[in-house]
């Protein structure tokens, strides 16, 4: 009999039992799901956002359905960093799956305080960065689109924890690696690729934009290409540790990304129609492994076979 | 809730746009309340990708399980597939969903569908006749297509010793007009002591303020567009008196009037 094969990874410092995880802001904070999938299967969980003070999010239309994806504007609406600790991580800790919490804030100040109050917090295995959030202090512009910002806003949450630290790349820039290497040079352990692809639907008989606030992030299948070619730059050409995602719903698709130079990955449209998406997924790469005789998951990281 | 793949057992076509499908449900679904709904996965496809929300429109135990139905009208692509289903088709159904109407049995209430709102309604209409609680029944659409059902709903009216009043906006059924008219001049005698309603977010919003108006309380079954039925994507917020959103997923569909600043 073939053994099992070996599905544990690691994201830089981040040692993960098997690659899925579930990406931020399609899993709530979690607990959701309890009843709907065995969440004690899932390797890593990332929550939904988290800001130092709640945020009550956009008006309706927030959401939108698009061919082989969605947009979304939820306008950052989260419980806020408190309330997420003394509320919900409790009822997490039960399970295995490593809890990252995904962080934001409008100045820099704000992450530096959102790092010290993990910090100390045992529960929490590491932090993924959102930087596709505006700057208060410089205008506007999302942190990480400007690679000199970044850095130091990397470099001061890196001044403030001890914890893993994961920054989370926007695909709507010139230059993901620019903006990786950014990250690197601040002190970050891994990124993640990609969030969502900034974009519009209209409806040609009302005339209306399908979302309140006009623009929002595709996700879902619709954006793999565009997340597979990131990955697979940001892999070679950073030399971090990089967590996938865009549009998985299969072992095919996680294979794909591991390939491309993905560490880990992260579910996460996929979860909205299927709950059970991940352990579903976990279980085809078993068989995926098993029936090509591939002794570890890991063994599959970065190993794509280029064109002579 | 569960996440379960349920069975056609058979459709009945309504004059379209309208449909309703029978299917073998989990033993779950005995318990729905109503007013709860199901997210059903048309397909595994790209397009529509997300699930689709459905009322539980009837539910009933028999010898051979839980057999439930949904009454659907087709807009679009999903809802279109749906129409198209045969006997022996299978689709995955998340459910049941959301919170419930509020029974109440003592006095009388007025029960106001627009449209495929009636959906939402027929579970509550049944259970309402079943123990006692005295209702009328007002349904209102542009014309006489957009009444489906409407003669179970009659006959379950007056079951429970009240009536069915139609209204169409052309006139083809019933009383031409729209179906706050008929029930704001009984509202104006004290008829009711409470409103149950759902459909378009335009009609309810005119009927919670008819109602406040008069001094009768009631709910609605809010219609919104969802990403998962569950609470994860946040995308069916609805405004909340208290100023924060609401999601009409977890914390609906059914809303007090007083409780949605509309």
């Amino acid at each position: 009999m073939t053994p099992r094969p070996d599905l544990a990874t690691r994201v830089g410092p981040l040692e993960l039992a098997n690659p899925l995880m579930t990406a931020s802001g399609t899993f709530g904070y979690g607990l959701e799901f309890a009843h709907l999938t065995a969440l004690e299967r899932i390797g890593g969980l990332v929550t939904k956002g988290l800001s130092p003070e709640p945020i009550l999010g956009n008006p309706s239309p927030r959401i939108c359905e698009t061919r082989g994806g969605m947009l979304n504007s939820i306008g950052l609406q989260n419980i806020g960093i408190d309330a997420y600790i003394d509320d919900v991580l409790p009822g997490l800790s039960q399970y295995p799956a490593k809890i990252i919490v995904n962080l934001f804030g409008t100045t820099r100040e704000q992450y530096e305080g959102l790092a010290r109050r993990v910090e100390g917090v045992p529960d929490i295995a590491a932090l993924e960065l959102n930087v596709s959030c505006p700057n208060v202090q410089r205008g506007g512009i999302e942190f990480g689109h400007d690679p000199q910002v970044l850095e130091e806003l990397v470099a001061a949450v890196r001044q403030n924890t001890s914890k893993p630290i994961i920054v989370k790349l926007s695909p709507n820039v010139t230059s993901p690696v620019l903006i990786g290497e950014a990250a690197r040079r601040g002190g970050a352990d891994a990124l993640s690729c990609i969030n969502t692809v900034l974009g519009m639907a209209i409806d040609a008989d009302s005339r209306r934009p399908l979302l309140r606030r006009l623009k929002g992030g595709l996700s879902g299948p619709a954006i793999k290409p565009i997340a597979l070619r990131i990955v697979y730059d940001v892999h070679r050409e950073v030399g971090l540790p990089v967590s996938g995602i865009g549009g998985i719903e299969s072992a095919r698709d996680v294979v794909e990304f591991l390939l491309a130079g993905a560490s880990a990955v992260q579910v996460g449209t996929a979860l909205f129609r299927t709950p059970n998406a991940p352990v579903r997924i976990l279980e085809e790469l078993e068989t995926f492994l098993t029936d090509r005789n591939l002794a570890a998951v890991s063994d599959l990281i970065g190993a794509l076979e280029p064109y002579d | 809730m569960q996440d379960a793949v349920a069975r056609v057992l058979s459709v009945t076509e309504h004059p379209l746009p309208y449909y309703s499908i029978r299917l073998s449900l989990p033993a779950v679904y005995d318990d729905a309340e109503p007013g709860q709904f199901v997210m059903v996965q048309v397909g595994d496809r790209l397009e529509p990708y997300l699930r689709r929300p459905f009322s539980v429109f009837d539910v009933a135990a028999g010898p051979s399980g839980v057999v439930g139905e949904l009454l659907g009208k087709v807009v679009g692509r999903g809802t279109e597939l749906m129409a198209k289903a045969e006997p022996g088709d299978e689709y995955r159904v998340l459910g049941p969903l959301g919170r419930g109407f509020t029974l109440r049995t003592q006095g009388r209430s007025a029960l106001v569908a627009g449209g495929v709102g009636s959906a939402a309604l027929l579970l509550l209409a049944r259970s309402l006749a079943a123990q006692g609680g005295a209702f009328d029944f007002y349904y209102g659409g542009r014309n006489q297509v957009d009444l489906p059902c409407h003669l179970e709903f009659g006959r379950l009216a007056e079951q429970s010793g009240g009536r069915l009043v139609l209204t169409t906006e052309d006139g083809s059924a019933g009383a031409a007009g729209l179906v706050t008219a008929p029930l704001d001049e009984e509202l104006a005698r004290g008829s009711y002591d409470f409103v149950y309603s759902c459909g378009p977010m335009g009609l309810l919003k005119r009927l919670a303020e008819l109602a406040v108006r008069h001094g009768v309380d009631g709910e609605a079954a809010l219609e919104t567009a969802m990403g998962c039925g569950y609470g994860a994507c946040l995308g069916c917020a609805v405004p909340h008196v208290e100023g924060r959103w609401a999601l009409c997923c977890k914390d609906g569909p059914v809303f007090g009037f007083s409780e949605v600043r509309w």
